[in-house]
């Protein structure tokens, strides 16, 4: 996958979900207990087209057992995906500032080949994505045991440096032809003891609810007109 | 010879009304004799002039005349034929008329005042339902809405000793199924969690199952599980907590208000229902809408039936009436199909609309039963170019004696459907954060870009487009994929509906009553004819009754 598909990427996890042999489905998925933490993340994306602007952005990042939470660094938006009692995840964008999630029902989300892979979703990266990089060195980062994982993945070089013990990436660096991104983690801190916590599942209840199938019946409604138009492109 | 002649005339008619595959292009004469048949055959039409003991009115939301000649050439084709002779099932019903489908205050309207002027003979204001055009948009008062609302021919069949059934792939609480027994000034207050805290107007969810005219609605099925279920209990599925605020589980209200009475979820209990003991049925097959025809197979875990069989199901359990009964059937995902830009998923709805059509004929006497096919409103959806008879539908355009595809003045093939607008458009998607969702070129109903979604809609609703470079190069490989978005010229991140008149087909008692270019609200009173119902209620007893009564508020 190209760096510059990533180049006006902001704050989605997605790019870490990506393998080249697309994400299982989730229930099947590992229940592993793992340690439940807050991050903070901060991407830096350069491209080698001259035309194109260097970008930096930074988001949160929370897991906990049966739920992982993002949010972007000025607090607006989010997802949330979280694992049902019975396997299914359930997958919402959160726009906090609007007090709204916008859901994607169950009917809509094999339809559109959306699957979600829970070791994935809670590492950022897969088990045959870290046994495709070779390992390196054993180092340390923040006084937590490191490794240093390297290898290719397509026309794609890639470093991590990843914890084995949280079973989260410190590092990772991409290249390719295009450009490169960079993934560092600046924050850390165990998820009970953190000092930004998650919007609450309780809150997030009280939020309004669309389906985001209905996107095209709601014309006339201020969020969805916002929504799709935020921002209007300018040249 | 004469006999040779009318077996070759009936052999054309069999062609152009069935498309049978592999039968022989009918020869100049026997298009003629077909012609002449036809002729024949409408001057012996006997319109019934008797009432109705029963009414189906068959809705195909967003079904307009270019996706019913598109789903009619699609059904051919899977059946071996060209597919341009080719019928849909209710293409074959005698009479035909044009609606008018616009609102009192949209030239394009939505779903909730078309529904509603179908279902109550009044036009409204846009997002309403059966509420009278002086009810304010998101009137709260519970007492507003009683002094303006509009009775339904749902309502009217129950206070009329008939059964009432509700059926849709659509959430069975979503605007054309709800404004058959839901009276409320927003389209989107279907659980009462969507509904703000001073609202005294009960949330649509409730009115279905509350509604207590003469023993309650006697079946809906349908999606919209959660907004039925409290948030303390999670969804039987997928385990997602249900959406209700106010501790009701209105599926438990349903089974315990109602005598013979049972609520189901999925296929299996769906199967066990036997129509001869149950009188009161609720289905709810998903938390949302169910899954598109395409789909519904493959995808569902728990199984869930097809609209014909939600059909059939409802009609076995309504027939047992004396009386008669009213039903509604909807094929409510065409529209999000046209939506989302993907003409194979809106195709494929409309067929198995017309399997439920069928289904319906084949089930009751046409002596007896009006029923009616139409769409509430249209989309932006245009079959162009000139393709060779037999061209594929959902492929490049190939003119006649073509051995490759037609191409555009930049030298690129070009596709027979396509959208005038919508999320189908060329240059480079982008959602409300600047990401990319779909590079320039063709789009698809996924993003190859990652599966985490940076959008907010089926795939791709961009916020955002770069314009596009010229056009994409097309092959029928990429074009007849399943997850396919026709070209839009006009970027969107969806499509939106037509204002054009949409089709009226129909059989039955008083069906001849639908002809030339109408209203769309004329749909009810032709209804309330084949009923009797117009006997009851003068012409001007409606209107004056609720001018009384309207509190003059204005949008």
């Amino acid at each position: 996958m190209k760096v510059s598909d990533f180049l006006k990427k902001l704050f989605n996890l997605g790019f870490f979900f990506f393998s080249a042999s697309g994400l299982a489905v989730s229930a099947s998925n590992s229940d592993q207990q793992l340690m439940e933490v807050a991050c903070r993340y901060e991407m830096k994306v350069i491209p080698n087209a001259k035309s194109e602007s260097p970008s930096n952005t930074a988001w949160f990042f929370w897991r906990k057992t049966g739920m992982i939470q993002t949010q972007d660094a000025d607090g607006d938006y989010g997802e949330i995906w979280e694992r049902t009692i019975n396997g299914s995840i359930q997958y919402r964008k959160l726009y906090h500032a609007d007090k709204t999630a916008v859901e994607f029902m169950p009917a809509d989300i094999p339809t559109n080949n959306m699957t979600f892979d829970w070791v994935k979703l809670s590492s950022m990266l897969s088990q045959q994505e870290l046994d495709a990089l070779k390992p390196v060195k054993k180092t340390h980062f923040l006084g937590f045991r490191a490794e240093l994982r390297k290898g290719k993945i397509g026309d794609q070089a890639i470093e991590v440096l990843w914890l084995p013990d949280e079973h989260l990436p410190a590092r990772i660096i991409r290249n390719d032809k295009t450009g490169s991104m960079e993934l560092h983690l600046v924050e850390f801190e165990p998820l009970p003891v953190a000092h930004k916590k998650p919007v609450a599942i309780e809150e997030i209840a009280n939020y309004r609810h669309i389906d985001a199938a209905d996107f095209g019946d709601m014309e006339n409604d201020q969020f969805v007109k916002k929504l799709m138009a935020e921002e209007g492109h300018h040249h | 010879m004469q006999f040779l002649k009318k077996l070759s005339v009936a052999a054309v008619t069999s062609v152009l009304t069935t498309g049978v595959a592999h039968t022989a292009e009918p020869t100049p004469e026997e298009w003629f004799n077909a012609g002449r048949q036809t002729v024949i055959d409408a001057k012996h039409l006997n319109p019934n002039v008797r009432h109705a003991k029963n009414v189906i009115l068959f809705i195909g939301d967003g079904m307009g005349i270019s996706t019913i000649t598109a789903s009619r050439i699609f059904d051919g084709q899977q059946k071996g034929g060209h597919g341009e002779e080719n019928s849909l099932s209710f293409e074959k019903l005698p009479y035909l008329a044009l609606s008018k489908t616009y609102s009192v205050d949209q030239q394009t309207p939505d779903s909730a005042p078309t529904m509603t002027a179908m279902v109550t003979g009044v036009k409204t204001i846009g997002d309403s339902l059966s509420v009278n055009q002086y009810v304010a948009h998101s009137e709260p008062n519970g007492n507003v809405i009683d002094n303006n609302k509009l009775t339904t021919i749902l309502e009217q069949a129950k206070l009329d000793g008939m059964s009432v059934g509700i059926v849709s792939t659509a959430r069975i609480t979503h605007a054309t199924p709800a404004a058959n027994y839901a009276h409320t000034a927003n389209r989107d207050w279907e659980g009462d969690a969507d509904r703000p805290a001073d609202a005294t107007v009960p949330d649509i969810a409730a009115q279905l199952v509350d509604f207590n005219i003469n023993g309650g609605i006697d079946v809906a099925l349908g999606g919209g599980r959660t907004r039925f279920i409290p948030n303390t209990i999670t969804d039987p599925e997928y385990g997602v907590a249900g959406k209700r605020k106010d501790g009701r589980n209105l599926t438990t209200d349903w089974t315990s208000k109602h005598r013979n009475a049972q609520y189901v979820w999925n296929q299996a209990q769906f199967d066990a229902i036997d129509p001869d003991t149950t009188d009161h049925l609720l289905g709810l097959f998903e938390p949302s809408h169910v899954h598109y025809e395409a789909d519904r197979l493959a995808q569902d875990k728990a199984g869930e039936p097809s609209l014909t069989e939600m059909t059939t199901k409802a009609i076995e359990i309504l027939k047992k009436n004396k009386n008669g009964y009213y039903l509604m059937v909807e094929g409510g995902r065409i529209d999000h199909a046209h939506h989302a830009g993907n003409a194979y998923r809106a195709l494929t709805d409309t067929q198995q609309l017309a399997t439920a059509v069928q289904a319906a004929i084949d089930k009751t006497n046409p002596a007896d039963t009006l029923i009616i096919v139409t769409a509430d409103h249209s989309h932006v959806f245009t079959i162009g170019g000139y393709p060779q008879r037999g061209n594929p539908i959902l492929g490049l355009t190939k003119g006649v004696g073509a051995t490759s595809p037609d191409l555009d003045l930049l030298g690129f093939p070009y596709t027979t459907l396509n959208y005038a607008n919508g999320p189908g458009y060329t240059g480079a998607s982008y959602d409300n954060k600047s990401q990319i969702i779909q590079p320039e070129g063709p789009k698809t109903f996924t993003t190859p870009m990652t599966p985490a979604w940076a959008s907010g809609n089926e795939g791709h609703v961009p916020s955002k487009f770069d314009p596009a470079h010229g056009r994409p190069s097309l092959d029928n490989a990429k074009v007849g994929a399943p997850d396919y978005l026709q070209e839009a010229i006009i970027p969107l991140g969806s499509e939106t509906h037509a204002a054009e008149d949409v089709a009226i087909f129909a059989s039955g008692p008083k069906a001849h009553l639908f002809h030339g270019v109408i209203e769309q609200n004329v749909i009810y009173h032709v209804m309330a004819e084949a009923l009797g119902f117009a006997e009851q209620h003068p012409a001007n007893e409606h209107d004056e009754e609720h001018r009384n009564k309207s509190a003059k508020h204005h949008r």
